[in-house]
């Protein structure tokens, strides 16, 4: 038997040109008998980890029967005949990642410039394979022997057959050419794909890199499917008059030392001092920590407890890790921005101790056996995500390059997919269909998750899904469907190293100035081991640091500076939290949450945990909620589910589902139930592990549901809810969501309705000036601070400055929120300190502010009312402002005219009527404090049978019913297929609508496109919950046009643009 | 981001309007079927349609995007005042499927203002009355900055009425010395510049005999003369032109045209009325023909082509060769005429295509000189008897075409060339749907095209067709 390694295999890593991914050529190259497959993508690393993970899934226990070879085809830039490089050991592979690094920094973003210099300062150890050109050519002939030369006895020359006109002709001048220059002929096929199937999505995908469609593609296309994976035997005979050619491929491979599991990992040593090593340091710093922490002295519980989770960090050889982490979060704290950890292993007491999150896992219900998140046998690092204020974020990610050297930190890359919309008009465009066409194929598709579009809405935009253009694009896109499209950096992941970065993966340039990324992914890291630190950015940490700015010290004096001075456990605010006043609070602010709340009724911390995982794709989608909610109420008992007596106790599940009552809702927990009931092996559950980790990119979780479900089927479990297990881990894939992260977000959302509950005057300051973030837009959470007692004040040039503020009112606690002149659309920041520079120096008119800033700045304050804390109404102030200009613009060059102006005419300009004023409000500030739009219409609404909004409350559930109002938010969750959740307000209150699918599709126009509107329907209240169930609906949107008319008869056919507000929509 | 550019009456009724995002008017509308935006192409139809309003004045003005001025001072008699003017103009273009405004006012500010904004679809400002049509108008008709316009709608002044009555320094200070002009533009208080387009003038020329003529040799010698007249022009302008239409008008007013065609623009007057004549025969004269025309159309300059130094043997050959062509085109049709030129594709019956015989080669495409092709291919190919080979991808040792049995000396192959898989079902796609390909040679010399269709399979018989000649 002939041996063979295919040596030139280009994934679709190399984008656009690759059309098979690694894993399917490897897993392909091992069922063909293929001894090794060289990787070899343009200028690039990226898709060598996904081929070395797959082959080392294959295995199992068996011994390699295929090798995934790493290298990498280089393409200069200065007329050298590209290469195929393969390192043949460790410092080989060193000095192609710090070729590859070279070539990307000199370059844009994705590009990567080469020249034969750069290679031979990195050639030594690397195995090299001249690709000739299409044109065999004395200059080609020269080249090869000054390349032979060169890298004598490491060089080979490429040659494969493609099925051309004049192989055989070409096949014997290469082998002439190879042995006259002394570099060895040795056979490929120049792999593109791994079967012949995908000739056609190879051509697709040639059209679009050429920008051309097919019919015009011509010569540019392949003319035949033959460069896929060829067995040995049939590589053979096609090199049959060339002896020792193929076999020479593997002898090649026989020459590559290098294998990816050689890359070991090292940390970085600058977080432990010198004399030390690392494990002292850690222990040092934790048991100082907890001193800080337990400051009331510490229980013997917790002293263990920490001693065994160092003893486990040791023996994992961890603390690196979490060294690491706390020298980010050190740092961070020490420049006052506010950060919290997350993830499986951050709910650990020493992560308490170090400051990285101020949950303390030892607290009574919390139970968090640290242990169980760090595997010992699993061999990768643990896993911290650390949230930083997100107006600081850039501030920590500079930090971790000053500290470490941009040598050795890098961001993570994000692979960016293909995704529907984009694959069918890529698809469609290179098939030759017109812009109209992919655009409503395109539009077909609803979120940019969604399946691809199903026959009846191509139907639905009018085009024939039977029609053969129309199958073929959208059978080619569904093809196309998560083929990696370019690399992006990761949004905050980053990868620290002790030896240069750029020895172990290469190095490119982002997009964004001062960014440089690596060329893998976190799951390249992952299957690595490399050590990966997740500097994330949330709004809510902004929000809660900027209002512990103003609130007043505690009872006992503490001053509030982090999460964990907030007092624990406040019955007041889980009261709040059951009667669904949660608009602004971290989480639990959506439609959905709210609807929860009141239902699940939290009463203590872990209840907010379950709080926030409950309401997720995953515990929906397996039919979970409902199970627990009644278990909570009592109306169920807590039952748990057992296998078969035979198959072991009846209670193996009760130390897995204890602390749902039964019920699984964690991702963690459904993981502990592939392994407990359906009895996984460490292997296939850690498998089933990385699936859902990487579902929505390869849909790989499916291949584990028949096994799961047999799995707990077999040993006597309910199959029925075998089956919602597995959906539930399907739904975990789409958005998982483990209990470690919950735990984390819990804290957020006790401290922020703990803040909220106390002091709604600083929530509301500090949510506006952290915007944007969160769910819901200024006006909202001004009327919801309004609602609890908050005076709030209009932005003024006499007492606003950029951010919000609160003014002392006389004789309350609260303070009235000042709107800061940040909620004037357009205003900058530097204009508006001059101003205040300007007031703070006893300016108090027009022209005086006039002499500091922009005429643009003073027109936008005049048209947002900003000048009434000077007794001067809104369009007095604009034709003041206006006539300014003449004056300051040509002061300089007629200072009589200037004079002049002083003495102008009087002109009497008529007065804004009051719905015009609130248009003005919204149009220039978003909001208004004179008066809410509807209370204008209250007619037009009675007229049209609506009741104020505040009514639903008091009226019986199933009652039939009108609400009218402003359409707040749309949205259109993919957990609830086809149904849309309308948010409306009135000047009494808010009203969630739902429409059923059977409505929205009647009403689809105006569903999604009225902004104000009445909806007729039916009440539905359960649990204090009210929903107003919709049948119809009236369109009043055009009513806004009135409010910014004060001319009652004017022409109907030019009135102003209706819309007054822009809703929030989710599709 | 892309948006919506223009916005149809039905689309409108949806809730669609211009500035709105392509992606929330696709969720909005499902089954919006939309189309690029073409700027360009719509300054180019409304410059074309300014060339075609010079038959209502001679005074045309455009003013982008959307709007035309026409000077219809001293004109309008002509339709019977300007109402009917205005009619007769709506009635044309919206029987062309082109709906439009009109007015007519004293000023064109005035009258654009009430096309913008007035009610009703045409409007005829009687003459020093603008002022009281404009009252109830917006600011924004009097084409100001859109940021001025909205601004000064915000102070409270809706209506012109108002504006008209501010006094005028205050105005000017706050929105420039612009809205001024506008509003006294409007008002007939100064005169409005309009730039008017004057028509380009079109390749004409006109005989028109005393005596009206019908002797064969009479057509024959005007038809040169009105030639002659044209191709001065042409010359003049460096111009040629590839298309002319003569026509012989008649007494009783009816005309009858001839036409012709060149293979490259020319203005030779005894070549075009060369090619005029065979078909003069046809042309019934009637009582007599007192006019005759010829208009030249596909009008291009020559100069540059003929003049070019390294180019006059070329050039040579193409003047020597183009009359032999335009005669056989003329005699024979012009589809009969034709040279063969490359196309890039790998499928050897579409590698070619009919061109006009002096056409310029298409840039892209081109020979590819790595795989040879025959001479002579066949239309369809030509199966094969009798043929021996060894399998799978060997050349054939023999095979029978036209009776004759050719045994094989030599040959190259395969050349394997797989389906043009998009011109068929997706379904249908199949990888061994391929042809090998072979050039062999025979005993006597003679090269030949061959192929295998599909794929070798163990079994089945392979089938062999010829596909053209070498040499």
């Amino acid at each position: 038997m002939t041996r063979y390694a295919e040596l030139q295999a280009t994934t679709n890593f190399s984008f656009l040109r690759g059309a098979s991914h690694p894993d399917e050529l490897v897993i392909t190259a091992a069922a063909l008998g293929i001894e090794a497959v060289g990787i070899v993508d343009h200028n690039s690393l990226a898709g060598v980890v996904r081929a070395w993970r797959a082959i080392k899934d294959l295995k199992g226990g068996d011994e390699p029967t295929t090798r995934a070879l790493t290298g990498c085809r280089l393409n200069f830039a200065d007329g050298t005949p590209s290469l195929l490089c393969y390192p043949s050991d460790r410092e080989a592979y060193g000095r192609l990642t710090r070729l590859l690094t070279v070539g990307q920094r000199r370059s844009e973003k994705g590009e990567c410039e080469l020249h034969w210099e750069d290679f031979l300062q990195h050639a030594q150890g690397q195995l090299a394979l001249v690709v000739p050109p299409d044109r065999l050519d004395e200059a080609f002939e020269r080249r090869l022997g000054q390349m032979a030369g060169e890298l004598r006895g490491r060089v080979w020359l490429a040659a494969s057959r493609g099925y051309g006109a004049r192989d055989l002709h070409r096949l014997s001048q290469l082998a002439g050419l190879a042995a006259a220059s002394g570099a060895p002929m040795v056979a490929t096929n120049d792999v593109l794909y791994h079967g012949p199937e995908r000739r056609s999505l190879q051509d697709v995908v040639t059209c679009i890199r050429e920008c051309c469609t097919i019919h015009e593609a011509g010569l540019r296309l392949a003319a035949n499917a033959e460069r896929h994976l060829k067995p040995p035997a049939e590589m053979a005979r096609l090199f049959a008059r060339f002896p020792g050619a193929v076999e020479r491929s593997a002898e090649i491979a026989d020459r590559i030392g290098f294998d990816l599991g050689q890359l070991r990992y090292e940390y970085p040593d600058e977080p432990v001092p010198p004399g030390k090593t690392a494990i002292q340091h850690l222990r040092d710093l934790t048991w100082a920590g907890a001193e800080w922490r337990f400051s009331k002295g510490m229980g013997e519980k917790e002293k263990q407890t920490i001693a065994r989770e160092l003893a486990l960090i040791e023996e994992c050889d961890y603390p690196n890790y979490f060294l690491t982490v706390h020298d980010i979060v050190r740092w961070a704290r020490g420049q006052g921005i506010l950060c919290q950890g997350r993830g499986s292993a951050a709910n650990s007491l020493v992560c308490f101790c170090l400051g990285v999150t101020a949950v303390d896992p030892t607290k009574e219900d919390h139970d968090l056996l640290f242990s169980r998140f760090i595997s010992k046998n699993r061999g990768e690092p643990p896993d911290i995500d650390v949230d930083f204020e997100h107006e600081r974020r850039e501030e920590v990610m500079q930090y971790v390059y000053d500290r470490y050297g941009r040598h050795r930190a890098a961001i993570v890359a994000t692979v960016i997919h293909y995704r529907p919309r984009m694959a069918i008009r890529q698809v469609g465009k290179a098939l030759g269909l017109t812009e109209d066409v992919t655009a409503a194929l395109a539009g077909t598709v609803w979120g940019s998750w969604g399946d691809m579009s199903p026959d009846e809405y191509i139907a639905q935009v009018g085009l024939d899904p039977k029609a053969p253009e129309i199958r073929r694009a959208t059978a080619l896109a569904q093809e196309l469907l998560r083929f990696p499209r370019h690399l992006s950096q990761h949004v905050g992941g980053y990868v620290l190293t002790q030896r240069r970065l750029d020895e172990t993966v290469p190095i490119g340039n982002a997009a964004m100035a001062d960014r440089t990324f690596i060329e893998w992914d976190k799951d390249d890291i992952d299957a690595l081991g490399l050590m990966k630190v997740d500097v994330l950015a949330l709004g809510m940490l902004t929000a809660l640091r900027k209002s512990f700015e103003m609130l007043p010290p505690l009872k006992d004096g503490t001053v509030i500076t982090d999460i964990a001075h907030i007092p624990p456990e406040d019955p007041k605010v889980y009261e709040m939290l059951c009667a669904a006043d949660s608009v602004g609070v971290f989480q639990v602010e959506s439609r959905a949450q709210m609807s929860m709340l009141p239902r699940l009724k939290p009463m203590k911390f872990y209840d907010l945990v379950i709080e926030v995982a409950i309401v997720r794709p995953g515990p929906i989608q397996g039919d979970m909620v409902h199970p627990y909610l009644k278990r909570r109420d009592g109306i169920e008992p807590v039952v748990f589910p057992a296998p078969a007596p035979e198959h072991g106790p009846l209670d193996e599940l009760k130390g897995v589902l204890g602390k749902t009552m039964g019920v699984p809702l964690f991702q963690e927990q459904a993981m502990r139930l592939a392994i407990e009931a359906a009895k996984f092996s460490d292997d296939d559950a850690d498998g089933l592990r990385r699936a859902m980790a990487t579902f929505r990119n390869m849909g790989t979780v499916g291949d584990y549901g028949a096994q799961f479900v047999a799995g707990m089927t077999r040993r006597g479990y309910d199959p029925e809810f075998a089956q919602r297990c597995f959906k539930q881990i399907e739904g975990f894939g789409s958005y998982g969501f483990p209990e470690s992260h919950a735990i984390s977000f819990a804290l957020l959302v006790y401290a922020s309705a703990w803040v909220k509950k106390w002091w709604p005057d600083a929530f509301c300051a500090s949510l506006l000036n952290s915007q944007p973030m969160g769910f819901y837009q200024p006006a909202q959470l001004v009327r919801d601070a309004r609602e609890h007692g908050v005076e709030v004040r209009p932005p003024d040039v006499a007492a606003s400055v950029w951010d919000c503020t609160l003014e002392p009112v006389e004789g309350r606690r609260l303070r009235a929120v000042r709107l800061g002149l940040r909620q004037v659309k357009g205003l900058r920041e530097t204009d508006v300190e001059t101003l205040v520079e300007l007031r703070d120096s006893g300016v108090r008119t027009i022209e005086g502010f006039a002499r500091g800033l922009p005429h643009r700045t003073l027109e936008l304050l005049a048209e947002a009312d900003a000048f009434a804390g000077l007794g001067i109404s809104r369009r007095e102030a604009l034709w003041a402002v206006k006539g300014l200009a003449g004056t300051f613009r040509e002061e300089d060059q007629a200072p009589l005219l200037a004079r002049q102006s002083l003495q102008e005419v009087q002109v009497e300009l008529p007065l804004m009527s009051q719905p015009m004023n609130v248009a003005e409000d919204y149009r220039t500030t978003r909001l208004s404090l004179k008066a809410h739009p509807c209370s204008f219409f209250r007619e037009e609404l009675v007229k049209a049978g609506a009741v104020p909004a505040q009514a639903l409350k008091t009226l019986r559930d199933r009652r039939w019913v009108s609400v009218g109002g402003l359409v707040l938010v749309r949205q259109r969750p993919g957990t609830a297929k086809g149904v849309v959740f309308m948010t409306l307000e009135d000047e009494t209150g808010i009203a969630n609508v739902v429409v059923w699918k059977d409505a929205f599709e009647a009403n689809r126009r105006l569903v999604m496109g009225a902004s104000f509107v009445v909806v007729h329907g039916q009440i539905q209240s359960e649990a204090g919950v009210i929903h107003l169930v919709a049948k119809s609906f009236t369109d009043l949107s055009h009513l806004h046009a009135t409010m910014k008319d004060d001319d009652p008869d004017r022409d109907p056919r030019r009135k102003p643009s209706a819309r007054l507000v822009s809703s929030r929509d989710f599709h | 981001m892309r948006q919506l550019h223009a916005v149809n009456t039905p689309g409108r009724l949806a809730g669609l309007f211009v500035g709105q995002k392509a992606t929330d008017a696709m969720a909005l509308v499902p089954e919006l079927v939309t189309a690029e935006a073409e700027p360009e192409a719509d300054a180019q139809a409304l410059t074309e349609l300014a060339d075609w309003c010079v038959r209502f004045s001679p005074a045309v003005a455009l003013d982008p995007p959307d709007s035309l001025f026409l000077d219809v001072t001293g004109v309008a008699h002509l339709w019977g005042g300007e109402a009917a003017l205005a009619g007769d103009l709506r009635a044309r273009l919206g029987a062309n499927g082109l709906p439009v405004r009109v007015a007519v006012a004293d000023t064109p500010g005035a009258a654009w203002a009430l096309a913008h904004q007035g009610e009703g679809c045409e409007i005829i400002v009687p003459p020093g009355e603008q002022i009281a049509w404009m009252a109830r108008l917006r600011p924004s008709a009097l084409r100001l900055e859109p940021q001025a316009a909205a601004q000064i709608e915000r102070l409270g002044l809706k209506m012109l009425a108002q504006l008209f009555a501010l006094p005028r320094a205050p105005l000017a200070r706050r929105f420039g010395a612009d809205a001024l002009t506008r509003i006294d533009e409007a008002l007939g208080r100064s005169k409005a510049a309009l730039t008017f387009r004057r028509p380009p003038n079109p390749w004409f020329a006109r005989l028109a005999f005393a005596e009206p003529i019908s002797q064969l040799e009479d057509l024959q010698r005007v038809s040169h003369d009105v030639a002659a007249r044209l191709c001065a022009r042409l010359d003049q302008e460096g111009q040629g032109a590839r298309r002319f239409e003569l026509a012989f008008h008649r007494l009783d007013g009816k005309a009858h045209a001839l036409n012709i065609g060149l293979a490259l623009a020319a203005r030779d007057p005894a070549r075009i009325a060369r090619l005029f004549a065979p078909k003069l025969e046809t042309v019934d004269p009637g009582f007599g023909i007192e006019v005759v025309t010829l208009a030249a159309s596909a009008v291009e300059p020559t100069a540059g082509r003929q003049i070019r130094l390294d180019s006059l043997l070329d050039a040579g050959r193409e003047d020597a060769l183009a009359p032999l062509i335009d005669r056989l085109a003329n005699r024979l049709g012009e589809e009969r005429v034709w040279k063969t030129v490359p196309v890039e594709s790998h499928v050897p019956e579409r590698s070619t295509a009919h061109a006009p015989p002096l056409s310029p080669p298409p840039p892209a495409a081109r020979w590819d000189l790595g795989t040879p092709r025959p001479l002579r291919l066949f239309r369809k190919p030509e199966p094969l008897e009798g043929v021996i080979s060894l399998i799978p991808d060997d050349p054939p040792r023999q095979f029978e075409w036209r009776r004759r049995l050719h045994r094989i000396r030599r040959a190259e192959g395969p050349e394997r060339i797989g389906d043009e898989w998009w011109r068929i079902d997706i379904e249908d796609v199949r990888t061994d749907r391929v042809r090998d390909y072979y050039r062999v040679e025979d005993q006597d010399g003679a090269r030949f095209w061959v192929f295998r269709e599909g794929l070798y399979a163990p079994g089945e018989p392979a089938r062999w067709f010829l596909h053209g000649l070498f040499g």
